[in-house]
């Protein structure tokens, strides 16, 4: 039975690494079969970045794509007047493996589908 | 309504703008649908054929100019129809269209260079429609995605939620789920309040 490996990256891991090493890095993990989850997100044109080497990296036979999913969590401003929106958790996952997400605004449920077998994380 | 439509358009539009508008959203959410509606009411004939295969608008199909003049000013759109912004392209779900293999293992090659041109547009756009299917649940990935970039590049957009003319359809949900956005309640196939739209799209892409 094949498994499932699941990478948890810190955001201090990231740190440092330019755009491009992000998104080789997220690929090459992704199209190897592992799921991804890092703390804190990539910037809007990151993930444009990330779609578009998506879309050139599919081979139509082996990968078809990638799953992305975030949880947001609220940031308070300097006096705690304005709330902001910002990336807590992002999970990459290769897409034919990534099944049956259910997602709330502060809960992601997902089922990871391997062949015949099934793996449940919350 | 047309003519409310125009006194809007004289009040907010400076001689000589010109405002490209994107239409983004998923596949069959209604944008080539939409793209037909505004081309009939602002020139009286529609833009293209509709399909219901995905990604069935594969090249970015643009309509140069749509103009309408009306007191001496002139407002042209460039409406863009691009294939829908997705994360992941299978050519198994070509397959349910009736396509052979190869047909389908095709298609899915043209969707994803789609794709890219979508992402691409989106540095050449003054304004945004994203077009959701309010029988569907609006909390995708996608939409994130491309309300984060829309948002970044300060690029002013307009939340449809189309298909109000099915029964299951909820505009409410993508108002509840995006409550910070203009949400915009339509039928674009049947035409129903798309005096609303080209209101909010004058205020905000003026």
């Amino acid at each position: 039975m094949e498994g499932l490996k699941m990478d948890f990256l810190s955001s201090d891991a990231l740190e440092g690494s330019s755009s491009m090493e992000k998104i080789s890095m997220i690929i090459n993990r992704v199209k190897a079969g592992d799921i991804l989850v890092i703390e804190g997100g990539l910037s809007p044109s990151e993930e444009a970045e990330l779609i578009e080497t998506t879309m050139r990296e599919i081979d139509i036979e082996n990968f078809v794509g990638i799953d992305v999913h975030t949880l947001e969590r609220d940031e308070r401003s300097f006096f705690g007047f304005s709330k902001k929106k910002k990336t807590g958790l992002t999970i990459i996952g290769p897409a034919n493996v990534m099944r049956s997400v259910k997602k709330k605004s502060n809960f992601i449920s997902m089922i990871a589908e391997l062949g015949d077998s099934g793996a449940s994380v919350h | 309504m047309r003519d409310f439509f125009r006194r809007f358009l004289s009040k907010l539009l400076r001689r000589d703008q010109k405002l490209k508008i994107g239409l983004y959203g998923h596949p069959n959410s209604g944008k080539t649908t939409l793209a037909n509606t505004m081309s009939q009411d602002w020139l009286g004939k529609p833009l293209g054929l509709i399909s219901n295969i995905p990604h069935e608008t594969r090249a970015v199909y643009r309509q140069e100019k749509v103009s309408i003049t009306q007191d001496g000013y002139e407002l042209d759109f460039d409406i863009i129809d691009t294939p829908g912004i997705a994360t992941k392209v299978d050519y198994k779900n070509f397959l349910e269209f009736g396509l052979t293999e190869e047909e389908a293992k095709n298609r899915a090659k043209e969707a994803t260079k789609g794709i890219i041109e979508a992402i691409k547009w989106l540095d050449d756009v003054t304004g945004v429609l994203l077009v959701m299917d309010a029988t569907q649940d609006p909390l995708t990935q996608a939409n994130i995605t491309i309300i984060g970039n829309l948002e970044a590049r300060k690029i002013p957009f307009i939340i449809v939620a189309n298909k109000t003319d099915l029964p299951e359809s909820s505009s409410e949900k993508i108002s509840s789920v995006f409550p910070q956005h203009t949400v915009v309640p339509i039928s674009a196939l049947q035409g129903e309040n798309t005096g609303e739209l080209y209101m909010s799209m004058i205020k905000k892409f003026k």
